[in-house]
């Protein structure tokens, strides 16, 4: 708290120094319009021309320290605002960029160990193109020299953009094309070099690294209590290296009994408490598939933890064990081991199968839908192609399924488990988003932290592998957009609940930003345990430091506090919609007409100010009507009754 | 007789027992209650009513269930809720209730019971008690109701038959009985005609609303001619109408035989660039030009710009009546699914299904061509004459669509009801045949209406915060349409509109004999119920439904240029200082052309313009407007768009509001068209889990404080000698005192608690007392506003309808050149009449 003061200052700074081009760079994102009216203007000429993929430096809002201290560079200046730790590795004039929306441009690249910066000089404002080397999927020599002695390279990228470069060959053959120096940095990992996020040095006043916390959080929920307690069984991830060292499970199974429920249970991920209803006591916890195997195979321990489970919870005497795999999908498991539990086997369970599909069908939806909203769309057939992609449709399910869940705990108060093969991607969405239907902490800022914190990052889902920070591996099997489909439909709430969530769009697409920017050390690693091992909290900012050290600008000013609401979407494709500030924002045509959130912020502005006006005015009538029943016929006589009309 | 029992019958055995219980119920005070709570039109009754019924409430109410009691009359099925308020006996009447829905909406009744689900016609049988019962409307709400097991099963039974026998299948015949139901008694005739007529508003009845919306728009050296008076010039145009002042009425008169239906050019609008927007019909081809007419015709299409004229064409790319009709029809069917036929289009084809109506694609074909427009007017100092052959559908659709685009007073409520009085009504949009509320002339119809207000929608929901008006706004009027009781929807010109008024003398029918389509049989019946105006909004809906109508807080513009990506806006590149006078162009499908044959007078045969088009043809002009449209084109093919522009002053409200017509921007208009859909949801909650959307209910506690804020400012803020008129009469008092031709204020504003300008108080002292001239005190009232020289001609009014003078927030254009007014012309100022 006490470095505070210091960003205020480095915050001044900047306004002074560099005002122009942070709100050219700043200002460009769908939603985040709730920017000053005068940074509005500029940002608006600039994604005009297409300066929008500087998206991801909002960073660049609280001064990164060795930057401000150096000489205040010009917007003019032919290099990007560099980051604490950031070094210029290469840069390259003449250097054509061909912009599916404005045309090629002439200009300048600069790639550093962060990022690839791209300015054009020739136009008015200038175009400028910052991309995080993080977000780049792949980088591919396009064809061969042209007869122009060009040679030009695609920019693959993993939010939704292909990005095209051209220059001419170069004479001295020795030397590397500048976008082979970019490879190196692109991909730190494949070629023995360090994530960019554990060189950044950036001090915020807030440390994300805190926000959540085990321990309080169960604590929160109420736990432990006479049903469910809190075990160290896994302090060294013995039990199961995926799941974090602390885990709620019911009381009357003791800790050997868990180590044989893990051998049933795939990867050992065992059944565990996420959350608890605060009145019925109805849970909903995650587990993985059992090992049931051709043989049908059973285990007593973890038939009697599902039945502990299930006594945990007085209100009802059935348990529901949602399977999020589609039936066929989950069957053709046993052949490898896995399966569903049986009702046989389980006694008063009930398995009902979500029919959400794997990640290698949702990458490919994914696929087909940047194909469809990237660079152009086909205006007459937009819809039957975006139907065609199937994303809506796995946004629905995977909604849907969460839907049941809530709507079990809440309307049925009966307990739910949930777990898909391994329980890290689909069972974490359907977690996490039944969680937030039905706990109103979740839908605040902080506790959406808490909730990724939880629910994804401790549980293990494998980010690192479904994403691959700094691998040059792009066909990875592994590779896939779980994580973005739950932003997705967490953005669906939204839509559909204005008022609930604390946090805004800007929030969502921020968070998607660094997912891929590699700045930040949150999304790094694929468990609890290696981020321990790497010491990623020690080595690296977390983006929840960047996050909470401006609140305002990721605050929803129409956010209510419903406590006690459950949120019940509906589901039906007809209510969905693409997510078009986030899929097609770096189209120009895309933007939105209007700063609707500068509108919330005037009416809310102008509310207080009424509110304001009409106490004020109150209170004079009540003391002029107070001195005026000395004074016999004062003018105001007639207005006090006015007062009853509230 | 009527037992519990679940045994068939027949309900043609109901018809004596309805009429019985209709005279048993209709008490002796026509402004009875019903016992439990419902609020009765007077002459209404209740034919039947189920107790226990629960009502499923939309995500828009707040979705779940609430209980009450439901009724049929003759007039409407109303619902009311168990514990709503009592109704208050003195209130005037409103038609429909929040819960209710008018007979004559209903499309078809359905009825779920056990296992299955059926249609009910007036003619048909159940064999098992409904548990739900749902009312497809015309408007696409979907009403359904749930039966608890506590409904006695006969009262279930009844009132599914009552309804069913009594909501009018589309028949012939039937409007005229729905709307004597609804207005026929003498009590509501009574009240109907002591109704005042808002004042707020322009009706564009007379020469003088005309006057108005020219001195409103600064457009000078035109006029308002009366020729067509008693319609003898052309049928379908209004009495008034406004043509170049320059243009005598004798010389106006030839012109009509050159238009199809005697629609000559007229003008609609001028954009404060100085463009005028015209609208016409199709040229008759075969006709003789004399040297005199094409002289005059020049003049009329050319209006007061001399250089430039550009026709653009809106049969060609624009969608047909039939079309929209069509498209229509298939949007209703995937909207409302249908639970007795269950023909729901499943979940995963709804977008190509979506896709496969066309809608979207006709609104995007009308915003993109109404987007040219905008952006060729914005030039500056041109004519632009819409022209479609009738000039009846598009031509409206087009022209109102750019007047909501480019002028924030066509964005307000007000202005907006202007907009459509002047562009739909006025100018013979065919309502009458285009709705087809008698459902006898299927060829003809086809919703226009409908499709410009969901343009209107997208339009609002691209700039939320440049709307006065609101969603709710349109959705009221979309759902108006349904109801055959306005005089602005039952007729198709204002010809019609005069006849059914009962005004023979103004009235004329040709020698021809013209076929009275709306009332074959009982034109001038006295008994005819007066129909009200679909503009008075408070004889529908309540006061909590119609504050929503407006945003609390008026539309500020932004203090940036809105840069939708698509249009360079500096206008001073595109300014077409070079082009020969009297070119014509034709624009059509984004390409300005010179067809020999656009203006038939001057192709071919009559040779005498000939030499002076061959001029206009010349190279240098085409690309000075090609360039005019180019960064409009530009947008459409992204490639080809430039960064030229540069950093703008201040942003000039008249900038139009461009939308942005791609795929993903063209949205549908859930709270239209998936209002019903039942099966939107999964399955069904009874727990609410939101409320009406936050930004309504801020607007909501925002006006709420603005009128708890006007009650007490009005007091504190005013030195003494305030009489003190209530301030809530404030508002009744504007609407009622309206006939008076006193000058009238608008509604006080909170907002100027401490400027001169929130004075209303004692004028609307004065304004309740004075009949004729208001005091000269009411002159300096308008602050806000131009010198005139010390004119305060705008004070006095003229003594009929047209009190509409006095709005003084309309007039937007402060220009120089407008110092002389049309008004103040020697040749306008003389009686319309005299000019004959």
């Amino acid at each position: 708290m006490e470095k505070s003061g210091s960003i205020d200052s480095l915050g001044s700074k900047r306004s002074s120094s560099r005002q122009p081009s942070v709100d050219s760079l700043s200002s460009t994102s769908t939603s985040r319009s709730d920017r000053s009216a005068q940074a509005k203007a500029a940002s608006a000429m600039s994604c005009d021309s297409g300066a929008t993929p500087t998206e991801l430096s909002p960073e660049l809002r609280v001064k990164p320290k060795t930057a401000a201290k150096q000489v205040p560079r010009d917007s003019d200046k032919e290099e990007p605002q560099l980051l604490p730790n950031e070094t210029v590795h290469d840069m390259a004039q003449d250097v054509t960029y061909f912009c599916p929306f404005i045309g090629a441009m002439r200009g300048t690249v600069t790639v550093t160990n962060y990022r690839l910066f791209f300015r054009c000089m020739d136009r008015e404002p200038s175009f400028v193109l910052d991309l995080p080397l993080g977000v780049v999927s792949r980088v591919e020599k396009i064809g061969s020299a042209s007869s122009r002695g060009d040679v030009s390279y695609g920019l693959v990228c993993k939010d939704m953009r292909n990005l095209r470069f051209a220059h001419k060959q170069l004479e001295d053959t020795l030397r590397k094309s500048i976008f082979e120096v970019l490879v190196k940095f692109a991909f730190p990992v494949s070629n023995g070099l360090q994530i960019f996020a554990c060189e950044y040095g950036q001090v915020f006043p807030e440390n994300g690294w805190k926000v959540y916390d085990a321990v309080s959080e169960y604590k929160r929920q109420g736990i432990p209590n006479e049903s469910w307690r809190v075990t160290k069984v896994n302090d060294h991830y013995e039990v199961c290296d995926t799941y974090p060292s602390t885990l709620a499970v019911p009381v009357n199974i003791p800790d050997e009994e868990l180590k044989r429920v893990a051998a049933f249970r795939a990867k050992g991920r065992i059944p565990v408490l996420s959350w608890i209803h605060p009145e019925s006591q109805a849970t909903v916890t995650r587990c993985s598939q059992p090992m049931v195997g051709v043989n049908g195979k059973r285990s007593k321990e973890d038939e009697k933890y599902l039945q502990a489970i299930m006594d945990a919870n007085a209100q009802s005497h059935k348990l529901f064990i949602f399977d999020a795999r589609p039936s066929v999908n989950a069957a053709a498991n046993k052949m490898k081991g896995g399966g569903y539990e049986s009702e046989d086997a389980y006694q008063n369970a009930e398995l009902v199968f979500l029919d959400i599909h794997n990640i290698h069908v949702m990458r490919e939806s994914l696929r087909k839908l940047k194909d469809v909203v990237y660079p152009n769309i086909e205006d007459s057939h937009w819809l039957s192609n975006l139907e065609s992609t199937h994303w809506l449709e796995h946004i629905k399910l995977i909604l849907a399924g969460a839907l049941r869940i809530a709507d079990k705990v809440e309307s049925g108060k009966t307990s739910v488990v949930v777990h898909c093969s391994d329980g890290w991607d689909r069972t974490g969405q359907l977690t996490s988003l039944a969680m937030l239907m039905l706990d109103a902490h979740y839908r605040t800022i902080r506790g959406f932290e808490v909730l990724l914190e939880k629910e994804w990052l401790s549980f293990g889902h494998r980010f690192q592998l479904r994403v691959g920070h700094g691998d040059k591996n792009h066909t990875d099997a592994d590779r896939s957009p779980v994580f973005i489909q739950f932003i997705d439909c967490v953005w669906q709430l939204t839509r559909q609940f204005p008022a609930a969530f604390e946090f805004n769009e800007n929030f969502l697409v921020t968070i998607l930003d660094h997912l891929y920017s590699c700045l930040f050390g949150t999304f790094l690693c694929n468990s609890e345990q290696q981020r321990l091992k790497e010491e990623i909290p020690k080595r690296t900012v977390s983006l929840w430091s960047y996050i909470n050290s401006q609140l305002e600008d990721f605050t929803n000013p129409l956010y209510v506090n419903y406590t006690n609401h459950v949120l019940f979407p509906v589901v039906s494709l007809r209510h969905l919609e693409l997510w078009v500030g986030y899929y097609i924002r770096w189209n120009p045509r895309m933007r939105p007409q209007e700063p609707v959130h500068q509108r919330y912020k005037e009416l809310l502005a102008k509310r207080a100010e009424l509110q304001k006006r009409v106490d004020d005015l109150q209170r004079e009538v009540t003391n002029r009507s107070a001195s005026s029943s000395e004074r016999a016929g004062s003018p105001t006589r007639s207005i006090t009754p006015v007062q009853t009309f509230v | 007789m009527l037992t519990g029992s679940k045994t068939t019958f027949k309900v043609r055995q109901m018809l004596p027992d309805i009429k019985e219980r209709m005279l048993s119920q209709s008490g002796v005070s026509a402004r009875s209650r019903d016992v439990l709570g419902l609020r009765c039109l007077p002459g209404e009754c209740v034919l039947q009513r189920a107790v226990m019924v629960r009502k499923k409430l939309s995500a828009r109410e707040g979705r779940g269930w609430v209980s009450g009691t439901l009724f049929c009359t003759h007039f409407r099925v109303a619902f009311v809720p168990q514990d709503s308020p009592k109704p208050d006996d003195n209130a005037d009447p409103v038609l429909l209730g929040d819960h209710d829905v008018a007979l004559a909406s209903i499309e078809k009744v359905v009825v779920v019971g056990p296992n299955r689900t059926k249609l009910v016609t007036p003619n048909s049988s159940l064999k098992f008690t409904p548990e739900e019962l749902v009312l497809y409307c015309r408007d696409l709400r979907v009403v359904c109701f749930l039966f608890d097991r506590l409904t006695p099963d006969a009262q279930v039974l009844e009132i599914t038959y009552t309804i069913a026998k009594t909501y009018q299948p589309p028949k012939p015949g039937s409007v005229l009985s729905f709307q004597n139901a609804a207005l026929g008694s003498v009590e509501m005739k009574q009240f109907l005609s002591n109704r005042r007529r808002n004042t707020d508003m322009n009706w564009f009845e007379s020469a003088s609303d005309w006057e108005h919306e020219l001195e409103r728009s600064g457009a000078s050296g035109w006029r308002v001619s009366s020729v067509n008076d008693r319609f003898e010039m052309s049928t379908s145009l209004p009495r008034s109408i406004v043509v170049p002042q320059k243009v005598l009425d004798t010389e106006l008169k030839k012109s009509f035989a050159h238009f199809n239906e005697g629609r000559i050019p007229r003008w609609c609008w001028r954009h404060p660039r100085g463009s005028d927007l015209l609208r016409m019909a199709s040229f008759q081809n075969n006709i003789y030009h004399e040297k005199d007419d094409i002289r005059n015709l020049e003049m009329i299409l050319f209006g007061c710009q001399s250089s430039l004229c550009v026709v653009v064409e809106l049969d060609e790319e624009l969608p047909s009546p039939a079309d929209i009709q069509l498209a229509h029809s298939r949007l209703r069917a995937l909207c409302l699914g249908d639970i007795s036929t269950s023909v729901s289009v499943p979940d995963d084809k709804w977008l190509s299904t979506l896709e496969s109506t066309h809608w979207l694609d006709y609104t995007r074909s009308c915003l993109r061509k109404a987007s040219e427009v905008a952006c060729l007017l914005r030039g500056g100092h041109l004519t632009v004459a819409l022209q479609e052959a009738d000039d009846r559908d598009m031509g409206c659709v087009v022209c109102s669509l750019v007047q909501v685009m480019c002028d924030p007073h066509c964005r307000t409520q007000s202005g907006f009801q202007s907009l459509v009085q002047k562009e739909w009504v006025m100018s013979g949009h065919r309502f009458y045949s285009r709705i087809n509320y008698h459902r006898d002339n299927d060829k003809e119809e086809a919703p226009v209406f409908l499709l410009f207000l969901d343009c209107v929608w997208q339009l609002l929901s691209q700039y939320p915060s440049r709307f006065q008006l609101t969603g709710d706004f349109l959705l009221a009027l979309h759902d108006s349409i349904h109801l055959p009781l306005f005089s602005s929807f039952l007729a198709n010109c204002q010809r019609e509109r005069c006849k059914r008024s009962q005004n023979p003398g103004q009235s004329y029918t040709p020698v021809n004999g013209w076929r009275d389509m709306l009332h074959p049989d009982s034109s001038s019946d006295p008994s005819d119920p007066p129909l009200p105006s679909v503009w008075d909004w408070s004889l529908q809906y309540s006061k909590h439904r119609r504050d929503r109508f407006t945003q609390p807080m008026p539309p500020i513009p932004p203090l940036q240029p809105l840069l939708n990506g698509n249009l360079n806006t500096n206008p001073d590149s595109h300014r077409l200082t070079d082009t020969i006078p009297g070119s014509v162009f034709l624009l059509s499908r984004g390409i300005f052309s010179c067809p020999a044959n656009l203006l038939p007078w001057r192709s071919g045969s009559s040779g005498v313009y000939k030499k002076s088009h061959r001029r206009a043809a010349s190279s240098e002009n085409v690309p000075g407007l090609e360039r005019l449209l180019k960064a409009w084109a530009q947008a459409e093919f992204p490639q080809g768009l430039t960064s030229s522009s540069g950093p703008q002053g201040p942003l000039d409200p008249y900038e139009p509001l461009l939308p942005l017509l791609m795929g993903p921007c063209m949205g549908l208009w859930r709270e239209c068209y998936l209002r019903g859909a039942l099966h939107a949801q999964a399955f069904s909650h009874p727990v609410s889990a939101n409320h009406p959307h936050p930004v309504e209910r801020l607007a909501r506690e925002v006006q709420q404080l603005k009128d708890k804020l006007e009650q007490v400012s009005t007091g504190t803020d005013l030195n003494p000698p305030t009489k003190m008129a209530e301030p809530r009469r404030t508002d009744t008092n504007l609407n009622q005192n309206t006939n008076n031709g006193t000058f009238l204020f608008p509604a006080s504003r909170p907002q100027s608690a401490g400027n001169p300008r929130a004075a209303p108080p004692p004028t609307s002292t004065n304004h309740q007392t004075s009949q004729g001239f208001p005091p000269a005190s009411a002159a300096p009232s308008r602050p806000g506003h131009r010198d005139n020289g010390g004119s305060n001609k705008h004070t006095f009014l003229f003594g009929h309808s047209s009190v509409a003078e006095a709005r003084p927030d309309q007039r937007y254009y402060p220009a120089p050149q407008n110092a002389k007014l049309p008004k103040s012309n020697g040749i306008q100022s003389a009686p319309p009449h005299d000019r004959l």
